[in-house]
């Protein structure tokens, strides 16, 4: 018995010890990465376990909440505007990804032409939708878009086109909102893919013209490989985007549930109606959504083994 | 010849319409803040303006106090971005070019923390704030975000590019892990952080979700948070020309930022060079 | 090891920070004062409120109220010296309820402020959860010399959490332009019967130009038209006796919507979201010719079609003929904050009695916001009613006195829909449904049946307070 009991101190100082030494080590790289996780258990770690928590009550923010097990959820599943939410958030991030990745490599390879004249005109003028506020746009767009007397109908009428009812149709209310998004965001990107070309060194295009190479196959043979990582990132953070839109369908809200998303969904369910657990519970599901779609890319991308 | 004149115009013209639906609606904006009260806002005759007036923007003074307003804005904005800026790529730096046990796994962590939005939690985390007596300052727009996840992604995968025989080669020289940070990395990183600047710049001036939670004063509120509650509801009928003046308002600082951003970058280029 | 030293610094720096930047907090220095928090009379006596500021959250344009506070600190400063009355907007009731809670819920106290502007279906969870002080006692005495039902909303069996702060009743607004125009006579507007029929005339008569009224695509038609309007006339019902759904079954409710029905499918309505420039544009353009809606419309209209002053009148809002009671009143409340440490409860129910009885300051601040083209509503006390200053002439209703018919259009006003907690959602989902009524996406009987089906799913049941 001794023995054992011997054995296993030694075993534990011996573990100990490793990690004492692992600690002084690698200290710079933790230190490094320390504010990070401080940051994160207190801030973000703390209140989405206590949101867990709280899905399984019932809770108006006064008083009180009460235990109700998985009521929240199974009342979830039958939710038609529950359904209607995650239809629309998944259209939005499926256009979102196509157009805005697509239109941000476009514009960013534009902007790095090197026969580019008034390169920071351009640079500055693509940027600036991302720089007016959400609201303000969400505003203009609206008032674009409506349907009686908004621009891009009195446009669409010089073409002998019908007025239509951009947000007060429960089939086209998406549309404007999917614009909204792809206007606002796509600059955002444009910059990290520019940063990204910014650092591909001239020399290889030059080399690659010598070699005859014409424009196209530079761009598919040495662009877009050397921008794999930052595409990656564009990519992933594009999604977490995605599937968390607020701003855009809460302004250009349209009739009904046609064209809310997951994340309005759960901000109404509990600012606005006050049902804490139910949109406690709105938010694990996004949190869970959100978890395996990004457990698929990254199993697709480890493939290609580059992280 | 031919073939690249052909090619140069053609870059121009996409550009040129890029630029056009950029400028669309801004411009639109702008027009209908200088509109009297009296004038249409519909069709197109929208677009002429009969009598300019900058009456809509002294109402939007009147209404709120722009300039203490607008120097919160201003001690939210860069602090918080010189901050993340130091921290991510600290952090983006650690992830990138060390070898430390863990460092898979505590990669993935911080990628999965980005699926988590923090609004979310929005009812503790004011609790918690108010523990470490936040509350109604503007600390609490700054101290949560000195590190975001989305930074130090951004971050780690642009410092994975620079070759490490740099690094390898000051190590030798005998420089400290910090050291090789700051003199090594940094300047070479110089593209990659004044573009996260000018995004976090933007990000956090506009930002008005997390300003309407944590300020409960209209001194403390950031420029955002006012203009975001002029618009229209139940008891308060501010004209549309007014608002738009305040939108237009809000956004001349960003861009004038932005603009000196802009240098900042354009000079970064020729030191930031990585040689192949 | 100096860069080392100095990122420990910055680190330093910033923690610090934490602790020492975030001192500012709009609370008093002196928090200590322990006064009662019961509602008391206290008229008479000259007690001394100690300093310090006093927060009141308000939504709308509440910084006009602050004139008028203002102003009575000018007047009372025998019994607050000290005192400074600071008012903060939000962005509605519901925000004004969400951070009184927020601040609750983490023990805040001394950021609770110690009053609030509220509606009443946010005053009943408020007043449930104990947030607000039970003011029965000082309100009972003067129940009489205020407008009927004032305190209704705010009474839940004995107790009463709020002060009635205003009563707007429902109205129509008409361009008289228009009616005289097309030689119509708006007395026909009486009922609803008659205000359907005035639609389809205006129709035929203007080739299509112009529309009766709008119809809102978003949440404000069940708001506007719905609660406040066409339901409470036709006697409608929401929930039932023991609060079961009954909106699809009752026939009030049938009434209500099939109004609603005929105007729209009729095409007597202009579909165009309320509030927003191009509503503004259609009215200034002559398109709309009436507004069925409440009292507080006459500050939009007259901030935003400035041009068109003149050309509009006011009457009381049509009612059903068999039931012939026009349009709910819509109430306001004035809460005071069951703030533990408080010490401007009396206070607070000084100020309302002032506001709500001193005729000569009343009458000085609405001046006073007149000439600043700012909102302001009718007195609740009769007394005050009684006086002219409450039938002045407005230039914007061509010499018609709004003042007059808001006072007026009161005493026809039919009972409001019962107010209960799950009021907020079932607004919700309600709506909902009608919003693809107004898309286009199904019928109105498809509407209501939906309405209930969706009520039972997601609700089931009401608890009726009362």
């Amino acid at each position: 018995m001794g023995k054992v009991l011997e054995k296993t101190k030694i075993r534990l100082a011996g573990i100990k010890m490793t990690i004492i030494q692992t600690l002084k080590k690698y200290k710079y790289p933790y230190l490094f990465i320390l504010p990070f996780f401080l940051l994160f258990s207190v801030f973000q770690l703390f209140p989405m376990l206590w949101t867990v928590v709280i899905s399984f009550s019932k809770w108006k923010g006064i008083g009180k909440p009460k235990s109700v097990g998985l009521d929240n959820y199974k009342l979830l599943f039958k939710d038609y505007m529950f359904w209607d939410a995650i239809s629309n958030t998944l259209i939005y991030w499926v256009t979102g990804v196509i157009f805005i990745l697509l239109l941000s490599i476009i514009i960013a390879a534009f902007l790095n032409y090197n026969r580019l004249k008034g390169r920071s005109f351009f640079k500055t003028v693509t940027f600036l939708p991302n720089v007016c506020a959400a609201i303000a746009m969400g505003i203009i767009f609206s008032m674009l878009f409506d349907e009686n007397v908004g621009l891009v109908n009195e446009f669409l009428g010089l073409f002998g086109i019908e007025s239509i009812g951009w947000l007060t149709s429960t089939k086209m209310s998406k549309i404007p909102v999917i614009i909204l998004n792809i206007w606002r965001n796509t600059p955002w990107f444009t910059v990290i893919v520019l940063s990204g070309l910014l650092n591909i060194p001239r020399e290889y295009y030059e080399a690659a013209t010598v070699d005859g190479a014409n424009v196209f196959q530079q761009f598919f043979r040495i662009t877009l490989p050397s921008l794999y990582n930052i595409l990656f990132f564009c990519f992933i953070t594009l999604t977490v985007d995605s599937w968390k839109i607020f701003n855009e369908p809460f302004i250009l809200k349209g009739p009904g549930t046609s064209n809310v998303s997951l994340f309005q969904y759960m901000y109404d369910t509990g600012f606005n109606l006050f049902k804490m657990g139910y949109a406690s519970a709105i938010g694990c599901m996004l949190t869970f959504i959100l978890l395996i779609v990004s457990l698929i890319q990254f199993r697709i991308m480890r493939k290609q083994d580059n992280i | 010849m031919t073939k690249k004149k052909l090619f140069s115009a053609l870059v121009y013209i996409i550009l040129g319409i890029i630029v056009f639906f950029c400028l669309c609606p801004i411009i639109w904006m702008c027009i209908i803040s200088l509109k009297g009260p009296n004038e249409s806002i519909s069709g197109f005759n929208s677009l002429w303006i009969s009598n300019p007036t900058l009456q809509n923007f002294k109402n939007v003074f009147n209404i709120i106090p722009v300039g203490t307003n607008l120097y919160n804005s201003f001690f939210t904005t860069i602090l918080g971005t010189i901050t993340t800026l130091f921290f991510c790529s600290l952090a983006g730096f650690a992830f990138a070019k060390y070898d430390f046990p863990g460092k898979r796994f505590l990669f993935y962590f911080v990628i999965a923390t980005m699926l988590i939005p923090p609004e979310v939690g929005a009812v503790p985390l004011f609790i918690i704030m108010r523990k470490v007596r936040l509350i109604n300052s503007l600390w609490s727009l700054i101290i949560p975000r000195i590190a975001t996840a989305v930074g130090i992604f951004y971050m780690r995968q642009y410092i994975v590019d620079v070759p490490t025989e740099i690094m390898e080669a000051s190590r030798i020289d005998g420089c400290g892990d910090f050291a090789i940070y700051s003199k090594i990395i940094v300047p070479i990183i110089k593209p990659a952080l004044a573009s996260w600047a000018a995004l976090t710049i933007i990000a956090r001036w506009n930002d008005f979700f997390w300003p309407l939670l944590y300020l409960r004063s209209t001194p403390k509120y950031t420029l955002m948070v006012s203009i975001s509650l002029l618009p229209v509801s139940d008891g308060l009928s501010t004209p549309w020309p007014v608002i738009m003046a305040g939108t237009t308002f809000a956004i001349i600082p960003i861009i004038v930022v932005y603009l000196i951003l802009q240098r900042f970058q354009k000079a970064g280029l020729s030191t930031g060079a990585v040689k192949g | 090891m100096k860069k080392r030293i100095f990122a420990v610094l910055m680190l330093v720096t910033l923690l610090t920070g934490v602790f020492v930047g975030c001192g500012d907090k709009s609370s008093e220095k002196d928090s200590t004062a322990n006064k009662p928090t019961t509602g008391e009379e206290q008229k008479d006596t000259k007690k001394v409120f100690p300093a310090g500021k006093l927060v009141i959250y308000g939504y709308g344009q509440p910084q006009y109220l602050q004139q008028y506070f203002d102003a009575w600190l000018e007047k009372n400063r025998d019994i607050a010296p000290e005192v400074s009355i600071e008012i903060v907007q939000t962005e509605g009731a519901s925000d004004s309820r969400e951070k009184i809670t927020m601040t609750y819920a983490s023990g805040a106290n001394e950021d609770l402020p110690d009053a609030l502007y509220i509606d009443p279906v946010n005053l009943l969870d408020l007043g449930q959860g104990e947030l607000l002080i039970d003011v029965a006692d000082f309100v009972t005495p003067l129940k009489d010399k205020l407008v009927d039902g004032a305190t209704n909303d705010a009474t839940v069996g004995d107790k009463i959490y709020a002060l009635p702060e205003s009563v707007r009743p429902q109205v129509l607004f008409y361009n008289e332009k228009l009616f005289k125009e097309y030689d119509i006579d708006p007395s026909r507007m009486s009922t609803i019967e008659g205000y359907i029929e005035v639609g389809r005339e205006l129709k035929e008569k203007s080739n299509g130009k112009v529309y009766l009224s709008y119809i809102d695509p978003g949440s404000k038609t069940w708001r506007y038209y719905g609660r406040r309007g066409l339901l409470p006339q036709a006697n409608a019902k929401i929930w039932g006796e023991d609060g079961e759904v009954v909106i699809d079954t009752d026939s009030g409710a049938k009434l209500a919507f099939d109004a609603l029905d005929i105007m729209y499918s009729e095409g007597l309505l202009l579909k165009t979201a309320i509030f927003e420039p191009a509503l503004y544009d259609a009215v200034k353009d002559g398109q709309i010719a009436t507004f069925y809606i409440g009292a507080f419309w006459d500050e939009f209209l007259r901030k935003n079609v400035t041009e068109t002053a003149g050309d509009w009148k006011v009457l009381s809002a049509p009612a059903f003929e068999n039931v012939g009671v026009a349009g709910a009143p819509v109430s306001s409340y004035f809460a005071i904050v069951n703030k533990p440490g408080g010490k401007y409860a009396e206070l607070c129910q000084k100020l309302w009695y002032d506001f709500h009885f001193d005729a000569q300051a009343r009458e000085d601040w609405v001046n006073a916001m007149e000439e600043q083209n700012a909102p302001y509503a009718n007195p609740i006390t009769k007394e005050l009613l009684a006086d002219d200053f409450w039938k002045e002439p407005s230039k914007f209703y061509g010499g018609q006195s709004f003042r007059e018919i808001e006072g007026s259009a009161l005493e026809n006003g039919a009972t409001n829909l019962v107010v209960t907690p799950q009021d907020v959602e079932a607004d919700n989902i309600i709506s909902i449904e009608l919003e693809k009524y107004v898309a286009g996406d199904q019928t109105m009987d498809e509407a209501i049946k939906n309405m209930g089906k969706n009520l039972r799913n997601k609700i089931g049941k009401a608890e009726l307070i009362k």
